[in-house]
Parts: C-alpha cells; sequence; structure tokens
C-alpha cells in the first residue's frame, strides 16, 4: 500500500523542484550579460518509484511514481566548440600582433608620400643636377649641402623610430609574458578549487566558466592543448575535472611542456639573475633564452625551444610568436653557430644600415673623384661613416653623419680649377640608378677613374632605388598577408564563437517562457495540494460521522 | 541555430564597425584623392609609386635644367652676333683702308675704329651671364681675355660645358673659345683673330703699307668670320636639338604624370557613389538594429 500522505509529499517534491528551477532561470537571466558565463539547466530526474522491486515488495498493481528532484545543475556548453574558438583565436593573436607591428612600420616608413625617404632622396638628387647646371654657384651648394643633410636626418629619424618601436614590442613581450603567467596561476588555482568540489557530486559551473574563459585569453598567446583528468571521489559523470594544459610548438605537435598540471602551474619568462624569472628581453631574444619556471619563478624547469638547429623559428603560433617575431630574435645555422638577428624591425632596420651605408659609401668614392671650386684641395668624403665597412655596415643608418665639408669643396668638377664643369654633379646625382652588383667598373662621366661598385656597396643585387623599392614593396606584402589572415581568422572566431553562443548564451525569451512554464508548474503543484488536503479533509473530517 | 539577444546585440555592434570602417576607407580616398595610404593597401601600386614619383621628379629636373641650357647657348650666340658684326666692320674697313687713295690722316681714323672694335671683340670674348664668362670653356670664373697681360692670355680652355637634358644625354652648351677669340703667340708675328687684328693695325699705322698688304688681311679676317658663323651655327644645331629634347620631356612629363595619377589616384566618381551606397547601408544597419534590439518576449507578456 502507498501512504497516505504519498501524493502530498509528491507535490511538494514538485514545488521544490520547480522553485529551484526558477532560481536557476534568474540566475541565468541575471547573468545574459556576463562574457563567459554558459547558461544553467536543471536536470530534472523522478525520483525512485515506488515500490521498489524487491522480494518483499507490497503488492500493488504497478510502480508508482514518486514526483521529481534536480538531478544536477549543468551548465550547456560543447567543448568541441572551445577546441574550435581556442585555434582560431590562437591564429588571430599571431596574425593580429603581427598586422599590429607591421602597419605602425608602415606609417613610420610613409611611403608613398611626398615626404618618405624616397622623395627626401629624390630632392638630394634634384639638388645635384641643379649643382651640374650652377657649378660655380655657392648658393647651389649651400642647398646640396642642406639637403644631403635632410637625407642624413631622414636615415636617422626612421632609424630611431623603428628602434623605439622594437623597444615597445620588447616591452610587449614582457607584459605578454606577465599576462600568460598571471593565467596559468588562476587556472591552476581553479583547478585546486575544482578538484575540491567535484568530489562531492557537485558541478563548480561558474568556476568551470571562468576556468575556460582564462583558456580562451591563453589560447591567444601561444598554441595549447587542454587535457581533461577526473578529480575521483564522487564526481559526477558530466562532471570537467581538472585541465592539464600542454604547450603545441610551431606546427602544432605537442611539445610535452606542461603549462598546467592539475594545481601545479609553470611560469614563463627569461633567465634573470639567481635562476629568478625575468620578463624583459635584453638586446635580441636568443635560442635558449625563453625558459619554464615553477610556480615560485625560481627553479629552471626546461628551455622552450624558439629556433630550431636550422635557425627557423619553431615556437608555439600565437601572440607571443608574433611579437617575438617583430622584435627579432637570432638565428642559427645547422652547425648551431649564430647568423644573425631575424624579425620585422631587425630585417627593416638591417636593410636601412644597407641602404645608408652603400649611399654614402658610392657617394663619398664619386665626390672623392672630382674637384671642388678653384683653391680648394682634392675633395673629400661628403658623409662621415665613421669605421663602417662593406661587411660590417651594420647601424649605419643611425651613425652617417655629413662630413665637415665647405659649399665649395663638392666634388662638382671632373677637371680641376675649372669652376664651370658639373659633370660630377651628374655622376653623383645618377648614383641611385647604378646597378651594384655589376662587376665591370663603373666608368665616370667625364673622368677616367672607374669604380668597383659591389665592393662599395653592401647591396647585393639591383640599384639603390630599386633595394629601396623592394623593401616597400616587401612591406607592403607582408602587412597586406598580415591584414588578409587576421582578418580571416578574425572572420572566422566570429563564426565560431557565434556556433558558441548559440549553445551556451542566454536568450531571455527562452528564460522567459521557461519562466511561466516552471510558474505554471509550481502553481499547479501547489493546487495538486490543496486537492490532496481535501481529500484528506475528507478522510479525517469528513469519514466517520454518519449518524452525526 | 539558437539565437540570443546578445547575439543580435554583437552581430549588429560589429556590423555597424565594418560599416564605419568601410566609410573610413572611402572618406581616406576622398580626402588624398589617393587610391591607397599605405603600402599594404596595394603593395604593387606602392612599390610603382615610388618609382613612378622619382621618374616625375627626374623629368621635372631636367625641364628646369633646359632653361640654364637656353641661358647659354642664346647669351652665346648674341655675343658671337656681335661679333660677326664687329668683324664684318673690320673687314669693310681694310677693304676701304687697301684702297691707297687713302692718306694717312684717313687711314687713323680708320685704324682708331678698328683699334675700338677689337676692344669690343676683347669685351665680347669676355661676355658674363649672371656670374660666369661664357667663353672660357669650363673655366667659368676667370676672364678668359686679357691682352694687357704678358704674355697675353686668351682662353685655351676646350672644356666643354655639359648639361644632362635627359637620362644619360649630355648636351654642349657653350661655344669652344678656342676656336673662335684665339690668339697664336707660337708665330711671329703672333696670329690668330687677335694676332691678325694686331698685324692689321701694326699695318695700318705703318706709313709704308700699300693696299696690297693691307688686302691680305681680308683673307684672314674671312676666315676668321668663317669660325664665327661656324661657331654660331652649331649653336643653332644644338639649340634646335634642345627644343626638340625639350618638347620630348614635355611630352614625358605628361605621360608621368598621367602614370602616376593612373597608378595611385582615386576614382572619384566611384568612390563618391561607394561612398553614398555605404551610406545607405548604413542607416539601413543602424534601422534594422534599433528594430531588432527592441522588443522582446517581455514586452507582450502582461
Amino acid at each position: 500500500m502507498t501512504s497516505t500522505f504519498h501524493g502530498l509529499e509528491t507535490a511538494r517534491r514538485g514545488l521544490v523542484t520547480q522553485q529551484n528551477a526558477l532560481y536557476v532561470t534568474g540566475h541565468n537571466i541575471s547573468n545574459a550579460n556576463t562574457p563567459g558565463f554558459s547558461r544553467q539547466r536543471v536536470n530534472f530526474v523522478q525520483t525512485e518509484p515506488y515500490p521498489a522491486a524487491a522480494m518483499n515488495r507490497p503488492q500493488i498493481p504497478g510502480q508508482m511514481g514518486t514526483g521529481v528532484e534536480a538531478g544536477s545543475i549543468q551548465r550547456v556548453r560543447e567543448s568541441f566548440l572551445d577546441y574550435q574558438y581556442q585555434g582560431e583565436n590562437n591564429k588571430l593573436g599571431y596574425w593580429s600582433s603581427r598586422a599590429t607591428s607591421l602597419s605602425k612600420m608602415e606609417s613610420i616608413m610613409n611611403e608613398p608620400s611626398e615626404d618618405g625617404l624616397s622623395a627626401v632622396m629624390g630632392q638630394f638628387w634634384q639638388s645635384l643636377q641643379d649643382l651640374s647646371v650652377y657649378p660655380e654657384n655657392q648658393g647651389t651648394r649651400s642647398v646640396v649641402l642642406e639637403r644631403g643633410q635632410a637625407v642624413v636626418d631622414t636615415f636617422h629619424y626612421l632609424h630611431d623610430s623603428l628602434t623605439s618601436i622594437k623597444d615597445d614590442l620588447g616591452n610587449e613581450v614582457s607584459v605578454g609574458l606577465r599576462d600568460i603567467n598571471s593565467i596559468l596561476k588562476k587556472i591552476g588555482d581553479i583547478n585546486e578549487s575544482i578538484a575540491s568540489v567535484e568530489p562531492h557530486g557537485y558541478l563548480p559551473n561558474d568556476l568551470y566558466d571562468e576556468r575556460d574563459n582564462l583558456v580562451d585569453q591563453l589560447s591567444e598567446y601561444v598554441n595549447i592543448k587542454v587535457e581533461k583528468v577526473s578529480s575521483g571521489g564522487n564526481s559526477l559523470d558530466i562532471a570537467e575535472g581538472k585541465y592539464n594544459i600542454k604547450l603545441l610548438d610551431a606546427s602544432g605537435k605537442d611539445t610535452g611542456v606542461f603549462l598546467v598540471n592539475g594545481a601545479d602551474y609553470s611560469q614563463m619568462g627569461f633567465q634573470g639573475g639567481d635562476d629568478k624569472i625575468a620578463y624583459n628581453p635584453s638586446g635580441s631574444i636568443e635560442k635558449g633564452d625563453l625558459k619554464l619556471f615553477d610556480a615560485k619563478g625560481e627553479v629552471k624547469l626546461k628551455d622552450l625551444s624558439l629556433v630550431d638547429d636550422n635557425g627557423a623559428m619553431n615556437f608555439s603560433q600565437g601572440k607571443l610568436r608574433g611579437l617575438i617575431e617583430s622584435y627579432g630574435y637570432k638565428t642559427y645555422d645547422a652547425s648551431g653557430t649564430e647568423t644573425g638577428e631575424k624579425g620585422i624591425y631587425p630585417d627593416m632596420l638591417d636593410n636601412l644600415d644597407k641602404l645608408a651605408f652603400t649611399f654614402g659609401n658610392v657617394f663619398n668614392a664619386v665626390q672623392k673623384e672630382g674637384y671642388g671650386l678653384p683653391g680648394t684641395a682634392k675633395a673629400d668624403n661628403f658623409f662621415n661613416l665613421g669605421s663602417l665597412s662593406t661587411s660590417n655596415y651594420k647601424g649605419a643608418s643611425s651613425s652617417i653623419q655629413m662630413a665637415d665639408l665647405l659649399p665649395e669643396q663638392i666634388a662638382a668638377s671632373t677637371i680641376e680649377d675649372n669652376a664651370g664643369d658639373g659633370t660630377n654633379a651628374i655622376n653623383m646625382s645618377n648614383i641611385q640608378g647604378w646597378e651594384l652588383s655589376s662587376t665591370t667598373p663603373k666608368e665616370l662621366e667625364g673622368l677616367s677613374a672607374t669604380l668597383n661598385l659591389p665592393s662599395l656597396s653592401a647591396i647585393g643585387n639591383g640599384t639603390m632605388k630599386s633595394f629601396y623599392e623592394g623593401m616597400i614593396g616587401k612591406l607592403g606584402v607582408d602587412a597586406q598577408q598580415a591584414n588578409r589572415l587576421q582578418n580571416n581568422s578574425q572572420t572566422l572566431r566570429q563564426s565560431v564563437d557565434e556556433n558558441r553562443q548559440s549553445v551556451s548564451s542566454v536568450s531571455l525569451d527562452e528564460e522567459m517562457t521557461n519562466m511561466i512554464k516552471f510558474q505554471a508548474a509550481y502553481n499547479a503543484a501547489a493546487r495538486n495540494i490543496t486537492i490532496i488536503d481535501e481529500m484528506l479533509d475528507k478522510i479525517i473530517n469528513g469519514l466517520g460521522t454518519g449518524g452525526r | 541555430m539558437r539565437i540570443t539577444q546578445n547575439m543580435l546585440a554583437t552581430n549588429m555592434l560589429r556590423n555597424l564597425t565594418n560599416s564605419y570602417d568601410k566609410m573610413g576607407t572611402l572618406q581616406d580616398q576622398l580626402a588624398t584623392g589617393k587610391k591607397i595610404n599605405r603600402p599594404s593597401d596595394d603593395p604593387v601600386v606602392a612599390m610603382k609609386g615610388v618609382s613612378y614619383r622619382d621618374s616625375l621628379m627626374q623629368i621635372d629636373q631636367f625641364k628646369r635644367n633646359f632653361g640654364e641650357a637656353y641661358n647659354w647657348v642664346e647669351n652665346s650666340d648674341s655675343a658671337l652676333d656681335k661679333a660677326t658684326q664687329a668683324l664684318q666692320r673690320i673687314r669693310e674697313l681694310a677693304v676701304q683702308a687697301s684702297n691707297d687713295t687713302y692718306d694717312a690722316t684717313q687711314r687713323d681714323a680708320i685704324n682708331q675704329e678698328v683699334v675700338q672694335l677689337k676692344e669690343q671683340l676683347v669685351q665680347l670674348g669676355n661676355t658674363k651671364f649672371g656670374e660666369k664668362y661664357l667663353f672660357n670653356g669650363t673655366d667659368t670664373l676667370s676672364q678668359p681675355i686679357d691682352l694687357a697681360a704678358t704674355p697675353p692670355k686668351v682662353s685655351t680652355n676646350t672644356n666643354p660645358v655639359k648639361l644632362e637634358l635627359s637620362k644619360g644625354v649630355y648636351i654642349q652648351v657653350n661655344a669652344d673659345p678656342t676656336k673662335v677669340f684665339t690668339l697664336d703667340n707660337s708665330t711671329n708675328p703672333p696670329s690668330g683673330l687677335f694676332g691678325d687684328i694686331d698685324q692689321l693695325i701694326t699695318k695700318l699705322s705703318d706709313p709704308n703699307s700699300t693696299g696690297d698688304d693691307i688686302n691680305d688681311s681680308l683673307k684672314q679676317l674671312d676666315g676668321h668670320i668663317q669660325n664665327v658663323t661656324y661657331a654660331r651655327s652649331e649653336l643653332g644645331a644644338r639649340m634646335n636639338r634642345v627644343e626638340l629634347m625639350e618638347n620630348r620631356i614635355d611630352e614625358q612629363q605628361v605621360i608621368a604624370n598621367k602614370v602616376l595619377s593612373d597608378n595611385e589616384d582615386a576614382d572619384m566618381e566611384k568612390v563618391i557613389t561607394d561612398l553614398k551606397v555605404q551610406e545607405s547601408v548604413m542607416r539601413a544597419a543602424m534601422g534594422v538594429g534599433a528594430r531588432i534590439i527592441q522588443p522582446s518576449l517581455m514586452d507582450f507578456l502582461r
């Protein structure tokens, strides 16, 4: 026999459970705009029917339902979409950091325009043409000196601006590392909390959300792989467990490096004094510079692979790598010898140095062949390049200076004491179009002397002009590619995010509907109690009163 | 697919941002008149832009050089024209003087004029344009003719003054002074233009010289007149060439400007039309947003 009060209990369970569902609905509505929040739902389960199948069960026609209870409160989320999102977010991080640094470079180079380096150089060549026409004129000569100074100033300006942005990128690397480390620490801490809640059979939904949000953020910086490990105890099957996070390499392969392992987490950084973690890269980043530290930031655990033995970048894709590539890193050949510095900014600075050195050096060579105005000594250098040479041109764009030259000492003339000859000025004005790799000695107009251009230039093939055009062209292509891929990965991330939102985000209409649904069920359960109450009233107060 | 308010809001915001972004690009194009504002907008256009600007600058420069070329040629020509006139006058006077009927005073008068004409020739040879002497080759800062010096100095500078008037084309713009204003001290008596005139002067002031003696000078004078005429015709021919080159450079300038403009200038009609289209797209996006965001089930429940 079922109990007399069976109906009351069943209806009460309904009341409580619908009420719970309403509370969860309230939670969902409250968090409708919380980033990273996934809507939650109460998993209703029917309670054990009466009677339970057993040897001494009461003989009644069938099993009676005993009502409902809130089995679990689960967040609605699809982890496969998280995985997709992290992949796209990772690419976006990489390309957008590249796109930003390239776009800054474009602003500095300011080409094509009326005031970029090519325009300033153009004016310099023009002033030399003017000089070839009025070689005896002191005014024209002064203009050449001023224009020369403008070219030098432009080289300095470009070098300084590029260097200061390079330094900013170094700071950004350091900020990025701090950010990564703080995320890793938080994930470790949340893992710990989750591991202490789950064994009790609970689902710490809000912690899950927070942790997934952090993993999303981490995926922007480095490419990672998340593995789930059960917390044990009485964990539910649908519990998420602890996250173990591994670092992937450039090709997406597992490096075996654990960034987070349960409650343990690592820290990333450069080696400082006393084996302590440091954040600021010093100079360009070298092969073994990036290291993994323990949670205390002390003992070095492992070198993180940055470049392989062939000098190719093999660090995990992401924003951090994008920043390092912009900032610059050292490369090595197969035998492990350092081969130089690579990166967006170092490359541009290197090209600028090559250009400045070749420009100054070739110009000096031509100037030295000619003669100044009558009464001046044999022509001397026009630009001062210090001790730089063809093989050691580094820093030319910052160190190039005008030599201390008087206007009358500019060697416009090819014949001594002939003020009206401007042939060497023509030679000078044509320098930018000379093929620099040509092994046939360059014959100068009006002079018997020849120049061996390859020995004077740090630029391999082509002319100075085409070299500069190539620099701008490459910058344009790189920036265009970065912009395009940034856009692509942004679109992809958006579409994945949309899918994710479609599953997890709170729909107010839906919650409203649920609210009404649960309210109605609650009301009905309450009404059910009234009915049962009336029934009991009948039994208790209405029966056995016959003849009263 | 399940769509929520939040997604709608995010989507609308994204659409609006995209729309603003496109408007920004179009506005940039309108304000600058350029298709591209940075190399990444179109690397090929940017690269060509650098190169085309350079060519245009060079062409502009050559155009500037033409002015000075004309100065040289025209001023030299006009000086040589006056030199021809002076020589013609000397020749006339010599013809007159070769007439044996002229007496000493008449010859003296002729002699005086010849001396003056010689001075004039010296002055013409020392013609300056601005700060430079036209008839001293490339040594433009020193005076080419100084007959008072010992030995008398006349320009021996044969170096051509050359200007670059087109890529790799060097044009001589001066007349070779050694072919016009000459004095050869190696012969006795000195010959050359000034030597020969001096000889004529000597003959004119010598009472013993006959008409035949003076007649001998005519042949020399004819030779010098021819030299000057030759130098002038050479200048004229060069002037023609310079003019032709200038025409070509003018054309090149137009072409270079056109190429530059084709390469990087924005097509205004298109940009303005696009801007208008974009504007209406944006209005639509905003209107739709305003409609979508507002109502929810709540507005219809009780």
